[in-house]
């Protein structure tokens, strides 16, 4: 039995299927790749797979992960490989990393996510932004109202921005946000709350959201830091509260 | 990938399910179109979830696309969100590969499943920007052609279309497609094209035939107005499905759909001479796919697809000779992938018990009766072959087994139906629950009940079956008679282990207008259609009041297509078709129904309906006639 994570992207028209059906679509894929993915037992039995975050409908993204479990495999490599060819263009398995046996899953580990906001070029705001953003994001407080299941609470949105930049010239905005079991803040929500606090509305679909990456949360001789799931490099850490 | 989506990001998150428009589906195909000379837009005339379901679309989509010269791509009708914006933002009706404009396609192909689809048939042509007459058309639009069930009685429609395609669609569309590569090089006209293909086999080109009629409505003559086309035009039939083109790649919806499972046909017709039954009559003869062939098939698209569950499809499949080792077969190479394998249209005895105590979880899964009437004697009349004690030996067998929950399905409406018929629903789903109680001991239960559901559906009489003479029952009777179905459950002993549901009757009186309907329909169709009226086969959207009012306007009456009694010698406005049964059998099938005479299967006895005439599959059987 080995556990595996898997890092993939989501780019193109599959932006608009949605978290579920992309975990059907998984589903479909390993069963075409002949993964010898492990069951459930039972008489109807799943395909032990878990996801990390759901991305939301027209949101696409660099950083997506899932966790399975299978009963044999040639190597990280092969699954990465057979998965791909049976994918379609859209969806595309970017890494694979083997885990230890204790390991916990992407869903309860991850503690932030990493999004690039733009607005949708016919939805575009008739003001300048960027600036109208940087002002909003430099206040001390940023409350909201989220909607929980019990109801509505309000939340500082501050504490759940580890960091962000905006740039000018690309008209494009980046977000280091918590999300965690604990914490998320959704770009959708911020941008709502900007918006009403200008007195304007945000219309739907205007923004144009890409996650970068979902993180997990570490210490070190520096401090607390996050650094993607699957780290391309080791200078991916990013220190907070630091 | 098709990056290049017909609808911008904007629009596609501001409606329900955007996944219904942006293609790309796994197992789609993509094509140069400046490399392909034909573009044919294959359309299922209803939403995306229940146009994918259809295992027709898939088997011509695989067929074309593996013409190196055609590139086929799918259409279905934009849900009600999707129509709106379309109209008012003026986009153009695409096709899901390109996403370019089906106005731009060579052959716009529509299916044609259920009669309620009709006004779906002009939402498509209408967003498409192409004229809803077939007369008004030019080469700038598609050619029109329609296919499937409802064409064998195309009337209705028949001004819509340019040509309707009459069987199975396996033979002649290679010939059709060289045939228009051939008329667009000659320069000839688009109606010297049609003339063409009115001269080659199963084509049905309803401009170049005349209807008459009588002074009471009925139709006097059907003649072609040019004398080198058929009279009658035979349908096609594949005479090999082994040989036969099957697609194991078949297109994966993201989303869950109606049939979201891999579709194995293991034999096409059937041998039950079941007399309401058109499905029965129109793909005889019975003709079964080699069980070596269908092993691979089903590997094969399990392994191209990663579906979760196989299907088999057939009229009926316990009639399958091979079913056995199929099944065996089956059961061994899904265990691994967890593959589920679902069995409809089942006869429930020993065998099939065994099997599906095999595949399915006996607790959550229900039998599935179709007795269709509630006595023998209607029965009889029906020639359904399903007698009490099958269903209560095969109940029986089944409680044993720990199944609890047991589907009933009857119709109501049929020729000669009596109160005592009609009360004998009730005896049936009675007579079950009592099998329960008597076959399993109260310690047994372990805290289940019996569970039954008894539906019963209204009859519609359809073309080329022997009740295509028969009167239908109008709406009040209809409710009348599940009124009474329901207080004959009620009286029952064990009635509160009983559910009943019935179908509403305006849906079925529509149906029943199309199924038997002529040209004379097209009129009130396009009015209804103009009036808002579309989607039809959804309940929440069929208005039929503006239905009413339609004919009432277009001076139709409705009630001539549906509760009259038809002459033994009324020419009908389908005889211009030959479904491969002569009208000659289904007028003695149609006698001994009156006289309630049961009649063989085709296993047992040649009825002799015409079909052996084709010399394939169960006509080349012997007979063992006991």
């Amino acid at each position: 039995m080995i556990k595996l994570r898997l890092k993939f992207s989501k780019n193109g028209p599959i932006k608009f299927i949605g978290h579920l059906d992309v975990m059907r679509y998984f589903q479909k894929a390993i069963r075409r790749a002949n993964i010898d993915i492990k069951y459930s037992e039972g008489f109807s039995p799943h395909q032990l797979l878990s996801f990390a975050q759901p991305l939301s409908v027209g949101a696409t993204s660099d950083g997506e992960y899932l966790d399975m479990t299978v009963n044999s495999m040639t190597s990280t490599k092969d699954i990465m490989d057979s998965l791909n060819e049976v994918m379609n263009e859209g969806i595309k398995i970017e890494a694979v990393t083997e885990l230890p046996e204790k390991e916990e899953k992407a869903m309860t580990l991850s503690y932030a996510a990493g999004y690039r906001i733009k607005f949708r070029q016919s939805l575009k705001p008739d003001f300048d932004w960027i600036t109208e953003l940087d002002n909003y994001l430099s206040r001390d407080k940023l409350p909201t109202m989220k909607k929980t299941k019990s109801g509505e609470k309000e939340i500082n949105m501050k504490e759940m921005i580890f960091n962000y930049s905006l740039d000018r010239n690309k008209e494009e905005a980046t977000f280091l946000l918590a999300m965690s079991s604990s914490a998320t803040l959704k770009p959708a929500l911020l941008f709502e709350t900007f918006f009403k606090d200008l007195g304007k509305e945000l219309a739907q679909g205007a923004l144009d959201i890409h996650r970068l990456d979902i993180y997990r949360s570490g210490t070190d001789d520096n401090g607390l830091y996050i650094e993607p799931f699957i780290p391309a490099s080791e200078n991916e850490r990013v220190y907070i509260n630091g | 990938m098709n990056y290049n989506l017909a609808l911008s990001d904007e629009t596609l998150l501001g409606i329900e399910k955007p996944e219904r428009y942006i293609g790309n589906e796994v197992n789609s195909v993509t094509k140069d179109k400046d490399a392909v000379d034909i573009r044919f837009a294959f359309c299922f005339p209803d939403v995306y979830e229940i146009g994918m379901s259809h295992l027709g679309i898939q088997i011509l989509y695989g067929l074309f696309n593996s013409y190196e010269d055609v590139w086929c791509e799918r259409v279905y009708s934009p849900w009600m969100d999707m129509d709106r914006l379309m109209r008012k933002d003026h986009i153009p009706l695409f096709a899901l590969e390109s996403q370019d404009p089906v106005k731009e396609f060579d052959f716009l192909g529509f299916t044609l499943q259920y009669e309620m689809c009709y006004t779906n048939i002009l939402q498509v042509l209408d967003l498409s920007g192409i004229p809803f007459m077939s007369g008004e058309r030019t080469w700038d639009d598609p050619v029109v052609i329609g296919g499937g069930p409802c064409t064998y009685n195309p009337e209705p429609i028949a001004d819509f279309f340019d040509l309707f395609y009459i069987g199975e669609g396996e033979t002649r569309y290679r010939q059709l497609f060289d045939m228009y590569k051939e008329a667009r090089k000659e320069g000839i006209s688009r109606q010297e094209f049609l003339h063409r293909c009115a001269k080659v086999p199963g084509m049905y080109v309803p401009s170049l035939y005349k209807v008459e009629y009588n002074e009471d409505w009925t139709v006097s003559s059907i003649e072609p107005v040019v004398d080198d086309i058929p009279k009658v035009i035979e349908k096609e039939m594949c005479t090999d499905l082994s040989s036969a083109f099957y697609p194991t790649k078949p297109v994966v919806p993201y989303i869950k759909v109606t049939q979201d499972r891999v579709v194995l046909e293991i034999m096409r017709g059937c041998i039950r001479g079941c007399r309401f039954c058109q499905a029965g009559q129109l793909y005889k003869p019975l003709r079964e796919k080699d069980v070596e062939h269908l092993k691979e098939l089903a590997i094969e698209a399990l392994n191209n697809t990663g579906y979760e569950e196989i299907s088999l499809s057939s009229l009926s499949s316990s009639d399958y000779s091979k079913l056995p080792e199929l099944l065996d077969f089956l059961i061994e190479s899904c265990k691994d992938k967890k593959v589920n394998i679902s069995l409809p249209s089942l006869r429930i005895d020993a065998f099939s018990l065994d099997v599906m105590s095999k595949v399915q979880d006996v607790k959550k899964s229900s039998l599935t009766f179709a007795p269709e009437a509630g006595t023998q004697r209607m029965r009889d009349v029906i020639n359904k072959g399903l007698t009490e004690e099958d269903i209560l030996k095969g109940s029986h067998d089944a409680f044993l087994g720990g199944w609890n929950k047991v589907k009933l399905y009857f119709m109501l409406g049929l020729p000669t139906e009596t109160d005592e018929d009609i009360y004998g629903i009730g005896d049936i789903a009675n007579k079950v629950a009592k099998e329960y109680f008597e076959t399993v001991p109260k310690e047994n239960r372990n805290g289940r009940s019996i569970d039954i559901v008894a539906s019963t559906s209204f009859f519609v009489p359809k073309p080329f079956t022997p009740f295509q003479w028969a009167p239908m029952n109008t709406k009040e009777e209809f409710l009348e008679k599940a009124n009474k179905t329901r207080k004959g459950i009620m009286s029952q002993l064990n009635q509160k282990h009983i559910k009943y549901n019935w179908h509403e009757a305006d849906a079925s009186m529509m149906e029943g207008i199309f199924a038997r309907g002529d040209r004379r329909l097209a009129p009130v169709i396009l009015k209804a259609y103009e009036k808002g009226c579309i989607y039809d086969a959804w309940s929440e959207y069929f208005k039929f009041d503006v239905w009413m009012e339609t004919f009432k306007e277009c001076g139709v009456d409705p009630f001539f297509y549906t509760t009259r009694e038809r002459s033994d010698d009324e020419i009908f406005p389908w005889d211009i078709l030959n479904c491969g049964v002569t009208k000659k059998f289904l007028l003695r099938e149609w006698h001994n129904a009156l006289e309630g005479k049961p009649s063989t299967n085709c296993r047992k006895g040649c009825l002799g309906c015409g079909a052996a005439a084709y010399g394939v599959g169960v006509c080349l059987e012997s007979k063992n006639n006991d």
